[in-house]
């Protein structure tokens, strides 16, 4: 086996109801959380809409949908390869198949379930990316506890024989996000104000750079070589790339708070690290499309076709972001739409698009399930389509905004001039959900694979 | 690579686990406990000795405030730029923000940073706000929160009181703190409602075209389309809105309300907007205030009032009226300034005969004006009426 790719593993090492059960668990909590999102879309455009329900009110829903889309909808994506890498990766099976139900279990019936509910309810906390309620946080915690037991001590016994990116990636986003989590979700409860918001600025951040972007990464590292069955370009830059991100990623968080009365050292300090961290992940983007070998950005299979696009997304999402930490820039576009633009760019973009592929890659593998290469074909120009639109859209009408805001424009001259980009992002939810629902009919009809030994690797 | 992967591989996960633990310690105490340690220093350093504590109902507010995400479209900080300081005042120190646990920081504005709300709008206005946003502003987008009510955005539910009770404690305490106890408007909250302030001229010809259209989308809303108080939003203010056709006002006097705002009341100051939009208003309003002859409200109602009643309305007035409105009815009696809201300076501003005994009669609700028809005459009413026209425009 050369270096730079993973290793076949025998099927029977894979736990692949897991892979299927967390897949379909991902795809049921995206739509509903698309849902919401549609809905608090529509809002900002339709503000009665809803109106005297409390459950229905914008501020419960935006926690409900982005806690869905983070902890729904990505984490069970990334079980799902979890379940479906680490065995191929280690030539070991995970750690324990009954741990597995068990996670499955806890985290879609004691997080996602009960988060929603009291969060809808009105029990939350009023902290981005930590909007469910501590008791929640708690099961979460349990939760990726559970996660490092089952897929990390694979990596450590016996059977190693390649030493591969995604295995750092894997390793490194499951230990610190076990980290992250409290850090973000428990310690703002008691540091009180500003300092407070210190705590939930290294989280926004660690949430998409401790575990949106290890995983997404570790999916991508995997799929292309797995799928051009050519190894990645060069083990250097992949090194290179991996402990920079992991040094550098944990360093941006009070970029968030640009200008504000956070201590100047520590702000200076995000912006830098965030100006290096662009730099790096043009070397890691370099590093990925040089290793597609000719396989061009719409390759046939559709596992390698959407993380290829998420790579061409984070590259695009982290320009943005160093850009968008700069003091200048930051003091136009800061609380505008086009930190929303950007957001869906990571999120919708990268992150999707890597968990989207990660899950079309394995889902063949699974004996007995089925697949319709037609659909995902929809499901890839759709969401492409969705995406672009609502990010282009969101972009500038965060520049309108922040212009008038700096013309000293009346507050309701920034409403007015936003409404009609309000109204196309909400169109733009068309194709999204469009593109998820044929992805879920990817996922669910088509002939069955060959319900024996699965396809190799 | 190897097939007999051996200790040294193991090792480099192992080792690229701590690395990875110790990276993360690093920026957390890099950027998290140093800052705290930074942020407690200077709140120490810099804040009041004594913080005030919110009231029982002003941490349920904070709950309320909380639980419905207020903080995801109205940050509570206001940023070292010169956009924020020009429309929210002074930046946010450490201090201010000491007892927020958990902070509200906030990330994203739709609608304007709060953290120097208090002040800037009045109760019931925020209550009909909270209830019906769109009633007292056509352009909003936020959500109506209708289940804090019982059916009537003057009927709130403890909810809404406490959720108000916390919002005008934004940026109390950074006013309090101010040498001399309270800070001048412009520098705590640059729109917040004052009484007194400079104001600046409107031009004598604005476009009253401009005017309509600047009127039906910020003041229609409370004063009515046509002006007559009745707006969408004049239900639940107390006081309710002017109505504006039934009163006279000099340019002085439109550009001080627009300015300034009333102070007490639901009218909020409009100091964003540019002194020609507000010369385009104040001419509007002419049209619509007292309809054909803005300029002599006292022929407009043909009625005069004769001697006898100039001297007894005088007399009354004197007597019951002038420790408030001052004996020049410039609205500056000795006890003015104890008042919430001002006493109508009746030089600059005067009602129609008949709104003058109306308000005479019942009092003015939300006001300090009290109803004097159980205690003075019918005659006696009408001449106080009379008397108090006539000091518009410098006539008496």
């Amino acid at each position: 086996m050369a270096l730079g790719s993973p290793s076949p593993a025998s099927p029977a090492l894979v736990e692949s109801r897991l892979v299927q059960a967390h897949g379909l668990a991902a795809l049921a909590t995206l739509l509903v959380s698309v849902t919401f999102g549609i809905i608090i879309a529509l809002q900002l455009w339709v503000p009665d809409l809803g109106a005297g329900t409390p459950w229905l009110s914008w501020g419960r829903l935006r926690y409900a949908h982005t806690q869905g889309i983070m902890l729904g909808w990505l984490a069970n994506a990334f079980f799902a390869f979890l379940y479906h890498a680490v065995p191929r990766l280690t030539g070991r099976p995970v750690t324990s198949p009954q741990l597995g139900r068990w996670l499955f279990a806890l985290w879609n019936i004691a997080v996602m379930l009960p988060g929603w509910v009291l969060v809808l309810a009105g029990v939350s906390q009023p902290l981005e990316w930590a909007e469910f309620p501590l008791v929640v946080d708690a099961v979460v915690l349990v939760g990726v506890v559970m996660a490092v037991i089952q897929f990390v001590p694979p990596f450590f016994t016996r059977g190693l024989d390649s030493l591969y990116v995604s295995s750092w990636y894997v390793i490194g986003g499951l230990v610190f996000t076990a980290l992250a989590y409290p850090m973000g979700n428990i310690v703002p409860e008691f540091v009180p104000g500003a300092a407070g918001a210190a705590f939930s600025g290294l989280w926004i951040h660690d949430a998409v750079g401790l575990f949106v972007t290890p995983m997404a990464l570790a999916i991508i590292y995997y799929v292309i070589p797995a799928v051009t069955r050519k190894p990645i370009f060069s083990h250097f830059l992949s090194m290179l790339g991996f402990w920079l991100l992991f040094f550098l990623y944990p360093l941006n968080g009070t970029h968030h708070y640009v200008l504000s009365v956070i201590p100047m050292e520590a702000q200076v300090t995000a912006i830098t690290a965030s100006a290096l961290l662009g730099v790096t992940v043009i070397i890691v983007v370099a590093n990925l499309l040089l290793s597609l070998h000719g396989s061009g950005v719409l390759a046939e299979d559709h596992g390698l076709r959407f993380v290829v696009m998420a790579t061409i997304f984070y590259l695009v999402v982290s320009i943005q972001g160093s850009l968008q930490a700069f003091m200048s820039v930051n003091a136009f576009v800061h609380f505008t739409d086009w930190v929303i633009g950007h957001s869906h760019l990571a999120m919708l973009g990268f992150a999707t698009f890597a968990a989207a592929g990660g899950l079309a890659h394995a889902w063949p593998h699974i004996p007995g399930a089925r697949y319709n290469p037609r659909a995902m074909t929809w499901a890839y120009w759709l969401l492409l389509g969705g995406l672009t639109t609502m990010v282009v859209d969101l972009t500038i009408a965060g520049l309108v905004e922040g212009q008038l805001w700096q013309m000293g424009a009346p507050w309701t001259a920034s409403l007015e001039a936003a409404r009609p980009y309000w109204i196309v992002r909400t169109l733009s939810a068309v194709p999204i959900a469009g593109g998820f629902i044929a992805f879920l009919v990817g996922l669910t009809t088509g002939p069955r694979t060959d319900s024996g030994a699965g396809v190799a690797s | 690579m190897t097939s007999q992967p051996g200790p040294v591989l193991r090792m480099s996960y192992l080792a690229a686990s701590i690395a990875g633990v110790a990276f993360f310690v690093l920026s957390v105490a890099w950027l998290g406990v140093w800052p705290a340690r930074k942020l407690a220093e200077q709140a120490r350093l810099t804040g009041p000795e004594h913080p005030l504590a919110l009231t029982a109902s002003e941490v349920r507010g904070r709950a309320v405030y909380a639980r419905e995400g207020c903080a995801y479209c109205h940050s509570q900080q206001v940023r070292f730029t010169d956009a924020d300081i020009a429309r929210f005042g002074a930046p946010t120190m450490a201090w201010e923000t000491r007892g927020d646990t958990p902070h509200m920081m906030g990330t994203r504005r739709i609608g304007p940073d709060l953290a120097r709300v208090s002040g800037t709008r009045s109760q019931d206005w925020h209550l009909t706000h909270l209830y019906a946003p769109r009633s007292v502003v056509p352009a909003s987008v936020m959500p109506a929160y209708r289940h804090l009510f019982q059916g009537a955005p003057d009927q709130p539910g403890q909810s809404a009181r406490d959720l108000v009770a916390y919002l005008e404690t934004l940026g109390r305490v950074r006013d309090l703190a101010w040498p001399g106890g309270e800070a001048p408007a412009e520098v705590v909250h640059p729109a917040r409602a004052r009484r007194t302030g400079e104001v600046p001229e409107l031009q004598a010809d604005g476009d009253a075209a401009l005017g309509a259209m600047l009127y039906a989308g910020h003041c229609a809303a409370c004063h009515g389309a046509s002006g007559i108080g009745d707006g969408p939003g004049a239900v639940g203010l107390r006081p309710r809105p002017t109505n504006l056709a039934l009163h006279s006002y000099s340019q002085e006097r439109v550009a001080e309300v627009l300015w300034n705002g009333v102070a007490g009341t639901a009218m909020p100051a409009w100091r964003d907007r540019s002194i020609e939009e507000l010369s385009a208003l104040a001419a509007h309003l002419q049209r619509i205030s007292v309809p054909g002859v803005p300029a002599d409200p006292l022929r407009a109602d043909q009625i005069r009032p004769t001697d006898e009643e100039r001297d007894l309305g005088g007399r009354i007035y004197a007597a019951n009226c002038a420790q408030c409105h001052g004996a020049e009815g410039a609205g500056d009696g000795s006890a003015a300034i104890d008042l919430p809201v001002a006493p109508t300076n009746f030089t600059r501003q005067t009602p129609m005969f008949d709104e003058a005994l109306r308000a005479l009669r019942n009092g003015i609700d939300g006001t300090p004006m009290a109803p004097w028809g159980s205690r003075l005459s019918g005659d006696e009413l009408t001449a106080v009426a009379h008397y108090v026209r006539e000091f518009y425009g410098g006539r008496r």
